[in-house]
């Protein structure tokens, strides 16, 4: 079984900064998501766009997965960015307030046109939603089913308590929200993105929102800044009795192939294809990042 | 691309350049490179110009450039956008751009 | 956590309450709300003004940063914005006066050293390419000779006084150069007073006339030559314009002398040509020594010919008077002018 995809840490960068993008890709998050929208200034977007489109085709950024934030399609600046970040070979377009599942479909068009004209591999575009309303949150099943391409939905917390008409605070104002998403990135076994946390002096409330999301199930979540990426990846890091008890359950399995058995067991109980797989998973990541500190 | 207005594109910030293109009063192209690593890069950073400028057709006009220690693709990226606003150009041909 | 930065603009002649903050931050870092500046750049935290930089066309004026945000990086992107709003008004060039203590600081936003007046100013503008591109187009039009005269004239407009100036001067040298001012400020505009000169010294052999430059009598060398009342000028205010000549525009043309009229009417003008003295010859200053050489006055009818006399009897309609003062070329535009003048009051 190939390894999973890890998207724990996706490391979000204003397309305008050229600091950023020269430096970004040392700090190793698992996906880099280049911004075009909230974090470039209305004057800024054409030159944004072309370092986007330029940092795309270094090599560096080859080796990581690469997601562009593209503004809305509705917006002058949508079709031209999209233009570029296929062009560029951007792995995922991350759609910024997807309400319905009409506005992934139209997106998903428009990919579909310009890897046909630029000669892309039909379906390498992936496409990540951003749920930011309440609309979306309500359509987020129907989002998450609207196309094979989709490899993940996001949660934007911002523009969401926004149109909630209320404000970040202890996690309560999403806590429909997160739900929500999640059971539907699960139902058509996408991934699921949460929040990002904006206050970056506050070390132990990114944990806990972190190991929050976690527990309920996220594959990952935005950040903004560097600094919260090793912190993020010892939240998922495997506690060692956890990498323990996985190394048992994939040695039980090992056993029953090699012996021809058609169930595997572990310490008399059956051990089904899910838990061999999170099992696997957990020592991948006990592999990437170590054990809980 | 013809050149018909002065325009700039980047910042002075680090790893950053500052890209101002403008006509040239004597209708042919100047490239001017200023750069802290001059010496090292200097000549790099010229020959990335010109062929970026030359991709673009670009045959007059003043174009300089104050470099923070840019990578190319950031020289790429800035040159192209300060010439597409000195051409008030909205269309984008990406083969050219690529 | 630290709010974000604001920028905006402020028009200081429509916004009092504004420009009286401003003003207050300027005089926090001892400095005045000079008159002339037409928008300012302004960055605030919170409501709070923390830093400010005013325009007056392609000259920047009026830079502040409040204490709590120095050595920062507010400072670069302060300069910035400012480019991209002076660029907005059309003005892509930019020149920037500052003690010459804060030069420094300006560098690092990009702005580069023309000249500098000890313990007075430093001069500097928005590029690396401009007095340097200037100067490599003098080069090319050196001309050999031990004594190489230079004469920047306003002209405006051209007379026969004028005329005289160039003629002499042109005579004993092995060539002169010829400076015509480039700013638009004058009551004749560039491109007029610039033909009638060239008219006015077609006959004359060996000189080369130049348009004028930014950096020759412009309002970014010199702003007090273009202010409506002139009053005293300090010394100090000629300095940046005649430094500027001598340690860039005469090394390359290779300029050993500059001839000027003597000057019995205007005292900005009277000031500027004793000033030539002071900051030309001093072998002790930087940059070869340039001889100031006083031409007396060309007279008609007993009185020294002047420019002004001549818009004056222009105004007046006496193109009788004004024949006599002046070469056929200027007696003709003046006469269009005024009857062009005339037809727009009707």
């Amino acid at each position: 079984m190939t390894l999973c995809t890890l998207r724990r840490s996706m490391l979000f960068l204003p397309a305008s900064s050229a600091a950023m993008l020269s430096t970004a890709f040392v700090h190793r998050p698992d996906s880099i998501m280049f911004d075009l929208e909230d974090a470039v200034a209305l004057r800024e977007k054409d030159s944004a766009r072309l370092m986007m489109f330029h940092a795309l085709r270094n090599p560096v950024y080859r080796e990581l997965e690469t997601v562009v934030r593209i503004n809305p399609l509705a917006t002058p600046f949508g079709l031209p960015d999209l233009e570029a970040a296929v062009r560029a070979g951007a792995d995922v377009i991350r759609l910024p307030k997807t309400d319905t599942a009409a506005d992934l479909l139209e997106l998903e068009a428009q990919v579909e046109r310009i890897e046909m004209v630029c000669g892309r591999p039909r379906g390498s575009t992936r496409l990540m939603a951003a749920i930011e309303s309440a609309s979306g949150v309500v359509n987020a099943v129907a989002i998450a089913m609207a196309s094979p391409r989709l490899m993940g939905i996001a949660l934007a917390g911002f523009d969401y308590v926004v149109d909630m008409q209320t404000e970040r605070g202890d996690g309560t104002e999403l806590f429909y929200a997160r739900c929500a998403v999640l059971h539907a990135a699960r139902a058509a076994k996408i991934d699921a993105f949460d929040v990002v946390f904006g206050d970056l002096d506050d070390e132990a409330g990114f944990i806990r929102e972190a190991e929050l999301a976690r527990r309920l199930g996220f594959n990952g979540k935005s950040l903004i800044n560097p600094r919260q990426i090793e912190l993020l990846h010892n939240v998922y890091a495997p506690t060692a009795a956890e990498a323990a008890h996985a190394g048992k359950v994939l040695a039980a399995a090992d056993a029953a192939e090699r012996d021809g058995l058609g169930v595997v067991s572990l310490n008399g109980k059956m051990i089904d294809a899910p838990i061999i797989n999170r099992a696997r998973r957990v020592l991948q990541l006990a592999a990437t990042s170590g054990i809980r500190r | 691309m013809e050149i018909v207005q002065a325009a700039m594109a980047g910042t002075l910030e680090s790893s950053d350049l500052l890209v101002k293109v403008s006509p040239h009063d004597e209708g042919r192209l100047e490239l001017v490179v200023s750069s802290q690593v001059m010496r090292q890069f200097g000549g790099q950073i010229r020959r990335v110009a010109l062929e970026t400028l030359a991709r673009l057709e670009v045959e007059a006009g003043l174009v300089v450039i104050e470099d923070k220690g840019a990578l190319d693709c950031a020289i790429r990226a800035r040159i192209q956008a300060a010439v597409l606003r000195a051409a008030r150009c909205q269309e984008l041909d990406w083969r050219v751009l690529a | 956590m630290t709010e974000p930065l604001e920028f905006g603009t402020v028009d200081p002649g429509r916004e009092p309450l504004a420009a009286a903050e401003i003003r207050q931050l300027l005089a926090a870092c001892e400095l005045e709300l000079e008159a002339g500046v037409q928008v300012f750049l302004v960055c605030r935290q919170g409501g709070q003004l923390v830093a400010c930089a005013g325009l007056e066309g392609g000259i920047v004026k009026c830079v502040a940063v409040a204490e709590a945000h120095r050595g920062g990086s507010l400072s670069l992107a302060l300069m910035h914005e400012l480019g991209c709003l002076a660029l907005e008004r059309g003005h892509s060039h930019l020149f920037l006066y500052t003690r010459p203590g804060n030069a420094a600081r300006f560098q690092g936003c990009g702005f580069h050293p023309l000249v500098e007046v000890p313990g007075w100013a430093t001069l500097m503008e928005n590029t690396p390419a401009g007095i340097q591109g200037c100067v490599r187009g003098l080069r090319r039009q050196r001309r050999e000779g031990g004594r190489i005269g230079c004469v920047v004239l306003n002209a405006n407009p051209f007379t026969l006084g004028h005329q005289h100036l160039v003629r002499s001067a042109a005579r004993a040298c092995d060539w002169l150069h010829l400076f015509v001012v480039g700013e638009d400020a004058s009551a004749v505009p560039f491109r007029d007073r610039y033909s009638l000169v060239r008219a006015g010294v077609a006959g004359i052999e060996r000189v080369t006339l130049h348009p004028g430059s930014r950096y020759l009598i412009s309002r970014a060398t010199f702003p007090s030559y273009f202010i409506k009342d002139r009053c005293i000028v300090e010394t100090c205010d000629t300095a940046v314009d005649l430094l500027l000549f001598r340690q860039h525009l005469a090394p390359a043309l290779g300029i050993t002398h500059r001839y000027v009229g003597t000057e019995p009417f205007c005292r900005l003008t009277r000031k500027y040509n004793e000033d030539m003295r002071t900051w030309l010859e001093d072998p002790a200053l930087p940059g070869p020594p340039v001889q100031v050489a006083e031409l007396p006055r060309l007279e008609i009818g007993g009185r020294p010919v002047s420019a002004s006399e001549v818009r004056r009897l222009q105004a007046a309609g006496d193109f009788a008077r004004m024949a006599a003062l002046v070469p056929p070329a200027t007696l003709d535009l003046m006469r269009e002018r005024h009857a062009a003048t005339a037809v727009a009051a009707l």
